[in-house]
């Protein structure tokens, strides 16, 4: 009852002053509170500073990595082995074109075979397959019946021997034109390895003089004086050293003269093919070799012009990184840590990846936000989640123990030949790692998507309805155009993940390091590749600490951290910049 | 010509037809990622099952029961011969049993038996220090994100004002979410390991975790935080408590189931990374267990076997076959039965919570 | 301690020329005080302009609140006299982007957003009831001595006291003393307004806000309220911000009506309803607009 209210802050003292000023202990000139304010920034803080140290320890581990980088290259110049590298090429192209002409060689015994065997092989199949049969059926035939049909198969085969035995014979002139070409380049293959010999050593001979004088220093450093003067240095001068290779300029002048001769004297008198309608790839071959022939001018000017004194650039160094199509390490003639091999992986299982992973995040996420019934989306979107808890590791030993064979299995199927690289033989490829990988996607671009849906304002919907649009034009026309720039920072952000992600690719992707090639069309998803963060986890455990390669790999992981900041900055900017304002 | 009794009538026109095919392609396009992930899930259940279900063992005493699996160390699996029946034996057993065997065969006066076998590391035996470890490294991990985590997800939902650092601190987050755990690898090998001279340890495994999923549970603290009703605040404050006291007991007391049940997520994270412990934290083998340490310092300093690093190393490094298969699937079952049941009762929680918390 | 530098103007800041607002210059002559007033002056405030972000919300408040008074707030929705309220016990403080480009507000002569004013002890002295009932999912009983506790009163007997105090102040104490250690959430809408209250005047301020604490009850818990208002005026200065003029008419002794962010007129409550001096009051006073 109001009436017997106690006064609470009696009358009595109405003059209390209206005390409001601060008086309170300070530290450091803060108040308790600042001080619990300033502890709680310092802690939101470390997020920033995590992500400056990441910067700056794989700066710190890496970048000394170009300096030594260029040291390598610079070895690499001045023992001769660049000198060489260019006669190598030389060889290495006269390889190619003997190649050339074994692929016309194949080419012409399938044709032929193909044309005069067709009865031949025939019958070889039903021979065999008769003898397969009456084998197989145990007592049920007759012995005279089997031995009737291995008679045949008998003839069969060597009707089968004949017909190659004559194939041969008439590719016997090709042949001998063929191995006569090839010969022709063995004066300058033997001139390379005599050069190789020689490179090699200096660069060892130098190798092992830096490390003398690094365990010199440390003896030094340590006070042992004497036991440092007993380390013998042998400084190398390349200058001197590498005349021994340079020298021999004139001789190859000659012994190329020679080769220039053989090449042409080979291929003036081309022999006729039995497959006449082969014959131009001859001829294409002939000005092949004769472009070939052509070069050798400019590679002798490139050997005279050769300067082992020409100092590598860092240009050179940063470029044979980022542009380098080779990673090599522990190689006898030079390693090279080019990273576009192992970039160009990573992306083609990536794009594998989104390829599967795209069209399916998005057409759940559209199901499910838009066509699915309440109980339904209630089922499926914790299920989906939930895929993502699956461990990458574990996923990756599914990929190695089920998937790799199960997807081989498949594309030994004949139905599923058309398919562009299917049949193929590597069970651990980019395709095995890029489904895994998809799987790991999926969740997070549907996520991310459905969410994007969801936040499409009702009212554009209902207004898109309440004009008698069906349900799939409101879908098609209005709700997925508004949500686009979600679901676009949803694929960026979900081939975010696909990069970054390790374990699937290090256990499933092949890990072959070599650029794919390109040339097999579609069929270069089959492919084993090798990937940035495959190599990091698979070489890092294995490097000295401190060496070149030890710093390439960090090299590599910057690369990654760059690639997701700008990922991660796109998928931002998407959102910020496409953003539906309503209201 | 049958016409439809009123114009409202629905008709099966072809765009009908067409857009019910559409939401199947769809509806199949969403089943596909289902069966997908139940493959897998089937798979390591199915193959994986066995391994754990059947190695239980009864003992002398109690509890009466063991799991060898679970219980044991890895050890080399050796297959051989011996009298024409084909054995199978971990280490220590098959050591035992040759000893026996030449033992009574010298006894006897027969030449002593030679054994011609095949062997396998790691694939007989048990899992049981990666267990440890996996749990050793779960457990440092999330108690550091948690501090670390809270106290940012503090700061920026009740102290920060919108401004350059906020904005900062914010971009900083968004972006290492996005950071490759591989990248989390390298610096805390790069920093842990070799910089602060920690070694391959505890210690360093911990912190390079912590950083990863950092970004996890400051977003989930922060999610929690912002819950908590504006009115629990102001309330607080309209009665002269100062910022911290109203947190301290009017806003963490109602977040804290939050943060906890959306920072089993990070757990799931935590446990389920390889590549971040690949050079941090994770040996191959240890015979020792974690507690075997002679000065208490030395806990923090030492390496540690974890599940999923023991999945990739029996994976990668032995041969597919049939004797190795039961370590593979079984060690894989078990942690994907771990982190499945984590992730789990996060979803499951979290969704139970945002029904609970209506204020 | 949550303070933003550009609030801090201090009230004696060169005053701008007068002459740039003249729309609130006409009205000026009703904020000075009527002939009955017998009441000391509590809270002054003076030249007041108040912005959010670029937004200006306050024009140039000059308001004179007397002491043991109930002033009441009246004026359409977003006319600024939420913000006001807010204002006089540095809620503002709280959300960002506030500030105070000119002018300022003086209690009993000190002006709150001096330098040295510590907010946290201004709203000590400065209470304030919500809207929305707001108790804190803690017992009835923790809900009245939380102010007390954070300011490390621990005697059992004191709390106790303080209790009963309270809750029979804000006339709960029949209703409730024999569930003291239930949730305050499990009390009906009404019950919670007033155990905020209660709460409120369990820590003993000056001054009262209450900001619309009846828009959220039915008329039966709004008019034990109102009864309750009145009785607290005798120990309390209370401001109420209200929706309903009816509300305003019952309870208050004086009223200011706030238009636009302006004060457009103050005076007694009897004035502002029978005989406004300015025809916008007299037309939402007559519910013609608003």
């Amino acid at each position: 009852m109001p009436s017997d209210v106690q006064p609470v802050s009696p009358d009595a003292v109405p003059a209390k002053p209206f005390a409001v000023r601060k008086a309170r202990t300070r530290f450091f000139g803060l108040t308790f509170d600042e001080c619990i304010r300033v502890f709680f920034g310092g802690n939101a803080f470390v997020a920033v500073i995590v992500l400056a140290l990441i910067t700056f320890f794989l700066f710190r581990e890496g970048s000394a990595f170009f300096g030594q980088n260029r040291e390598s290259l610079r070895v690499y110049r001045q023992a001769g082995l660049e000198y060489i590298d260019i006669i190598r090429q030389q060889e290495a192209d006269h390889t190619a074109l003997t190649r050339y002409l074994f692929a016309i060689r194949m080419k012409v015994v399938a044709t032929l075979r193909e044309e005069r065997g067709a009865v031949i092989q025939a019958d070889l199949e039903a021979a065999k397959n008769a003898v397969q049969q009456l084998a197989g059926a145990e007592g049920g035939a007759t012995s005279t019946t089997l031995v009737s049909a291995r008679a045949r198969l008998a003839e069969a085969q060597k009707a089968d021997a004949a017909l190659g035995a004559s194939i041969n014979g008439e590719l016997a002139v090709f042949d001998t034109f063929a191995e006569r070409y090839s010969d022709t380049v063995l004066p300058v293959r033997g001139l390379v390895s005599d050069l190789g010999e020689i490179a090699t050593g200096i660069k060892s001979r130098y190798i092992e003089n830096e490390d003398y004088k690094v365990a010199r220093s440390q003896f030094i450093q340590a006070g042992k004086q004497g036991e440092a003067d007993a380390i013998q240095l042998r400084e190398i001068d390349f200058k001197t050293e590498v005349a021994a290779i340079t020298g021999i300029l004139p001789a190859y002048q000659q012994i190329n003269g020679e080769f220039t001769a053989a090449l042409q004297e080979t291929v003036r008198e081309l022999p006729v093919l039995p497959v006449a309608s082969l014959q131009p790839r001859l001829d294409r071959f002939k000005v092949l070799t004769q472009d070939y022939v052509a070069m050798f001018p400019g590679i002798e000017a490139r050997l005279k012009a050769w300067d082992p004194l020409t100092p590598v650039t860092w240009s050179k160094s940063f470029s044979s990184f980022i542009f380098g199509r080779e990673w090599l390490t522990a190689s006898f003639w030079q390693d090279w840590y080019g990273v576009v091999p192992l970039f160009v992986g990573s992306l083609v299982i990536s794009l594998i990846a989104l390829i599967i992973a795209v069209p399916l995040g998005v057409c759940a996420a559209i199901y499910i936000n838009q066509v699915a019934g309440p109980r339904e989306q209630k089922l499926v979107k914790p299920a989906i989640e939930f895929i993502s808890a699956i461990p990458s590791v574990v996923l990756g030993f599914f990929g190695i123990a089920v998937l790799g064979q199960t997807l081989r299995a498949l594309s030994q199927f004949e139905s599923l030949s058309w398919i562009p690289g299917f049949p193929y033989s590597e069970r651990l490829n980019a395709l095995t790692a890029g489904v895994l990988l998809a799987l790991i996607a999926v969740p997070t671009i549907f996520t991310l998507a459905e969410d994007a849906i969801n936040n499409v304002p009702r009212a554009f919907k209902e207004a898109s309805f309440a004009l008698g649009a069906s349900r799939l034009q409101t879908i098609v026309r209005i709700v997925v155009p508004a949500a686009l720039s979600g679901i676009v920072s949803a694929v960026l952000l979900g081939l975010g993940r696909v990069m970054g992600e390790t374990m699937v690719v290090l256990l499933c992707a092949g890990n072959r390091i070599a650029i794919p090639d390109f040339t097999a069309g579609l069929a270069v998803a089959v492919q084993p590749v090798h990937t940035m963060t495959g190599i990091i986890a698979q070489e890092m455990g294995e490097v000295a600490r401190g060496g070149i390669h030890y710093r390439a790999l960090f090299v590599v992981g910057l690369v990654l951290f760059f690639i997701a900041l700008l990922l991660n900055y796109l998928a931002q900017k998407i959102v910020r910049k496409y953003r539906i304002s309503v209201g | 010509m049958s016409t439809p009794a009123h114009p409202f009538a629905s008709r099966p026109t072809a765009g009908r037809k067409f857009e019910n095919a559409t939401f199947w392609f769809f509806r199949v396009a969403t089943y596909i990622i289902l069966l997908a992930g139940l493959a897998v899930f089937g798979d390591i259940i199915l193959k994986g099952s066995s391994t754990v279900f059947g190695a239980f063992k009864s003992t002398e005493h109690f509890p009466y029961v063991t799991n060898t699996f679970l219980s044991e160390a890895p050890e080399t699996l050796y297959v051989f011969e011996d009298g024409g029946v084909k054995r199978e034996m971990g280490d220590t057993e098959y050591r035992a049993y040759r000893e026996s065997r030449i033992a009574s065969a010298l006894a006897a006066g027969e030449p002593a038996p030679q054994f011609k076998s095949e062997s396998y590391v790691y694939s007989a035996g048990g899992i049981w220090p990666c267990i440890v470890g996996t749990v050793l490294l779960v457990v440092g991990s999330m108690a550091i994100a948690l501090t670390l985590g809270v106290a940012s997800a503090i700061f920026l939902s009740e102290y920060a004002k919108d401004g350059a650092f906020v904005r900062f601190v914010r971009l900083a987050i968004l972006n290492l979410a996005g950071v490759p755990s591989i990248v989390f690898g390298l610096f805390g090998f790069g920093m842990f390991v070799i910089f602060f001279d920690w070694n391959v340890s505890l210690l360093a495994g911990w912190f390079t975790l912590a950083f990863m999923v950092l970004p996890v549970v400051i977003t989930a603290s922060e999610e929690a935080l912002k819950a908590v009703p504006q009115g629990f605040r102001e309330g607080s404050l309209a009665l002269g408590a100062t910022k911290w006291q109203t947190i301290r007991s009017n806003v963490l007391p109602y977040a804290l189931p939050g943060i906890l049940t959306s920072s089993i997520l990070g757990i799931a994270r935590v446990a389920g990374e390889t590549a971040p412990i690949m050079f941090t934290a994770a040996y191959v083998v240890r015979d020792k267990l974690p507690w075997d340490v002679e000065k208490v310092s030395d806990f923090f300093f030492q390496g540690v076997m974890a599940l999923p690093y023991h999945i990739y190393v029996v994976s990668s490094k032995i041969p597919q076959n049939e004797y190795t298969s039961r370590v593979q699937y079984g060690t894989a079952f078990v942690f994907l039965g771990i982190v499945a049941l984590i992730a789990l009762a996060s979803i499951l929680l979290r969704n139970n919570l945002r029904g609970r918390y209506k204020w | 301690m949550v303070t933003t530098t550009s609030s801090r103007t201090p009230l004696s800041s060169p005053m701008e020329t007068p002459a740039d607002t003249p729309a609130s210059r006409t009205f000026k002559v009703s904020s000075v005080p009527s002939e009955d007033d017998r009441a000391d002056t509590l809270i002054e405030i003076k030249d007041f302009d108040f912005y959010y972000g670029t937004k200006q919300a306050l024009f140039d408040i000059n308001l004179k609140l007397d002491d043991k008074r109930v002033t009441a707030f009246i004026g359409p929705s977003g006319c600024g006299k939420s913000t006001l309220l807010r204002c006089l016990n540095r809620m503002n403080d709280l959300i960002d982007g506030t500030r105070i480009t000119r002018g300022g507000v003086k209690v009993r002569g000190v002006d709150i957003y001096g330098r040295d004013v510590d907010s946290i002890e201004l709203r000590k002295r400065v209470g304030m009831v919500f809207q929305k009932s707001n108790p804190f999912p803690k017992s009835i009983y923790e809900n009245i001595v939380y102010g007390l506790r954070i300011q490390g009163v621990k005697s059992k007997a004191r709390l106790d006291e303080v209790v009963e105090k309270s809750l029979r102040g804000a006339a709960l104490w029949d209703e409730v003393k024999d569930r003291l250690h239930e949730s305050g959430l499990s009390l009906s809408g009404g019950q919670q307004q007033r155990l905020c209250i209660a709460r409120t005047i369990a820590v003993e301020p000056e001054v009262i806000l209450m900001d619309e604490p009846c828009s959220a009850l039915d008329p039966i818990a709004t008019a034990k309220v109102e009864e309750l208002i009145h009785e607290l005026k005798k120990q309390f200065t209370i401001i109420i911000v209200t929706h309903s003029m009816q509300q305003a008419a019952r309870c208050s002794d004086k009223t200011a009506f706030f238009y636009m962010g302006k004060l457009i007129e103050y005076a007694d409550t009897r004035t502002i309803f029978m005989n406004p001096a300015n025809a916008q009051t007299e037309a939402y006073v007559s519910g013609r607009f608003g």
